[in-house]
């Protein structure tokens, strides 16, 4: 049962063979966001499949290699292509690389997705800053006996997001002209998009956007004392009563033309820790 | 009468709930057996110690029992009388955080009620949803909201006919009672819903917004599958909620499990209070 802390190990141990330098940021890439990787200087990639007990992703559009490197001048390492529940993954293992993000010595970890829109003041295209989350997983990637040397039994999550962080990103987000909204992120296991009744539910109990990852890597982060900036972007618009039937390629399309601003949001936020410290 | 609801209920059953019950038997060599079953949460294992002529017993010695690992808890049943009722106390219990499927949780309230008990007081620590509860207040269990998932075999093995609505799960008599214990010791006992969570993370504001918004009054990580089993075997069932911590979404108050073991200890004196009225009124 407490193997998870032989499995980081192990994972660290075949990550530093390949790039030695301890990052000082995490980014995990959503849906169509991988274009972050092109603004890395990278060192070294390295294939899900060689990194022992890494998962290999299935998902769409997502490819499986950890991208190790420096983005302005800040170590820093991206998982392209990130693994979800709906694969049929346990928790604990999507969470992994969040883990070795930690070990390895990363102080923060900037995690994005794409995400369906609740908030009827938004629109397909725009980025949110997550500020808070509501986890209906139905599970949860903490079960299971507790590793004191990993974190506590039981984490606070009054402030899975760091806050200092989230208003720093607004900034960030307004000196470049980019518009950001600010807002609560409700996770669910997928893969089937939600029903127009599920959309009402969702929005009444107070969620924004909706999506199926990075509940479970924030907890982790959160678990393990990994600063979280989450960075959501909205590629299709979920407003129950103007239901249009999804479209991949459409919400793919319109993450590719968010991603520009969203990878300038990021090197600003990891320029930032040139300045900044992160603690 | 306990072999007779068994019977009643086919596909509750586990290989080694027998050898279970005979291991106790052997090893509890009491005339009668328990009338009342009790489960102690969160800071509350203190009713334990004032259990008379006690036997315990240790959940790693008892063939099938699996073991708590959760802080703060004991891992003991434990035998004797308490307000001249025979009773047998659960001291320590199981969480589905822990990793413990639904049945195993069940495992304990089968046996219980297999050696006799026909009534269940469940008791757990749990956050204040409710903008109106405070550190310290007890809640009588009314109704509960099952946000954790997952099913019995039981289920599976009765198909169809394990679905049922029973008109209260938990039993009016019983609560009326506690309530009128605590207005006779001069404490308020409010009614309400526990929610149910799957846990071991404390919930986020967003997650406790949500809860206010869909009727929770405490929301905590136990008591639902124990309490399901006993409805299933038809046991009577009291709950009740120690309010240990109070969520306010709106201000970051970082919840730590030793203020909740706290609490437990200030709010022991008026739950132990209720449970001893209950009994005595049985």
């Amino acid at each position: 049962m407490l193997d998870l802390y032989d499995k980081i190990q192990d994972a660290c141990e075949k990550i530093r063979e390949q790039f030695s330098t301890p990052p000082k940021v995490g980014i995990v890439l959503g849906t169509g966001l991988g274009g972050i990787v092109d603004e890395i200087e990278i060192e070294s990639t390295i294939e899900y499949g060689d990194i022992p007990h890494f998962p290999t992703s299935t998902a769409t559009s997502h490819r499986g290699r950890l991208v190790c490197g420096h983005l302005a001048g800040v170590p820093v390492m991206a998982m392209e292509g990130r693994f979800h529940m709906y694969e049929g993954y346990p928790l604990k293992q999507i969470t992994l690389p969040v883990r070795v993000f930690k070990e390895l010595g990363a102080e923060l970890m900037i995690v994005s997705n794409a995400c369906g829109g609740l908030n009827p003041y938004y629109n397909g295209g725009d980025i949110m800053v997550i500020e808070d989350q509501i986890n209906l997983l139905g599970d949860n990637p903490l079960i299971g006996i507790n590793d004191d040397r990993l974190g506590p039994r039981f984490p606070d999550m009054c402030e899975p997001y760091d806050q200092q962080w989230i208003d720093r990103t607004i900034r960030i987000a307004r000196d470049q002209g980019i518009g950001i909204h600010k807002g609560v992120f409700v996770a669910v296991a997928g893969p089937n998009l939600e029903t127009r009744a599920e959309y009402r539910f969702l929005r009444t109990i107070g969620a924004d956007v909706v999506g199926m990852s990075t509940v479970p890597e924030t907890i982790v982060a959160v678990h393990c004392g990994l600063k979280t900036i989450g960075l959501s972007v909205i590629t299709d618009m979920c407003l129950p009563d103007a239901l249009k039937p999804s479209n991949v390629d459409e919400i793919i399309a319109t993450a590719n033309e968010a991603a520009p601003r969203l990878v300038s949001i990021v090197k600003g936020i990891v320029n930032e820790t040139n300045q900044t410290r992160i603690a | 009468m306990s072999s007779d609801r068994q019977s009643a209920r086919p596909g509750f059953e586990s290989p080694s709930i027998e050898m279970a019950v005979e291991f106790i038997r052997n090893r509890v060599a009491q005339s009668a057996g328990p009338s009342v079953a009790v489960i102690l949460g969160s800071g509350l294992g203190g009713l334990a110690d004032r259990i008379e002529n006690p036997i315990a017993v240790s959940y790693n010695e008892i063939p099938g029992f699996r073991s708590s690992s959760a802080k703060g808890h004991r891992g003991e049943l434990i035998f004797g009388q308490f307000e001249s009722t025979q009773v047998v106390a659960m001291a320590g219990r199981l969480h589905r955080y822990e990793g413990w499927t639904n049945d195993e949780i069940a495992f304990p309230v089968q046996l219980m009620s297999t050696l006799g008990a026909e009534k269940l007081v469940v008791s757990n620590a749990a956050g204040g949803v409710s903008p109106k509860l405070r550190v310290g207040d007890i809640m009588v269990i009314r109704d509960h909201i099952n946000w954790m998932g997952g099913g019995f075999s039981w289920n599976r093995d009765l198909g169809a006919a394990s679905i049922s609505r029973q008109k209260d799960v938990y039993d009016p008599e019983m609560s009326h009672e506690a309530i009128k214990v605590a207005t006779e010791q001069n404490f308020t006992a409010c009614v309400g819903t526990y929610l149910a969570t799957l846990g071991p993370t404390y919930e986020t504001r967003s997650e406790y917004r949500m809860m206010r918004r869909i009727g929770a009054d405490v929301a905590g990580m136990s008591t639902v599958p124990e309490v399901l089993a006993a409805a299933h075997l038809g046991m009577k069932i009291l709950g009740l909620s120690m309010v240990s911590n109070v969520a306010n979404p709106d201000l970051a108050i970082v919840a730590d499990h030793s203020e909740v073991l706290e609490a437990g200890r200030a709010a022991e004196a008026k739950m132990e209070a209720i449970v001893r009225g209950v009994l005595r009124a049985s």
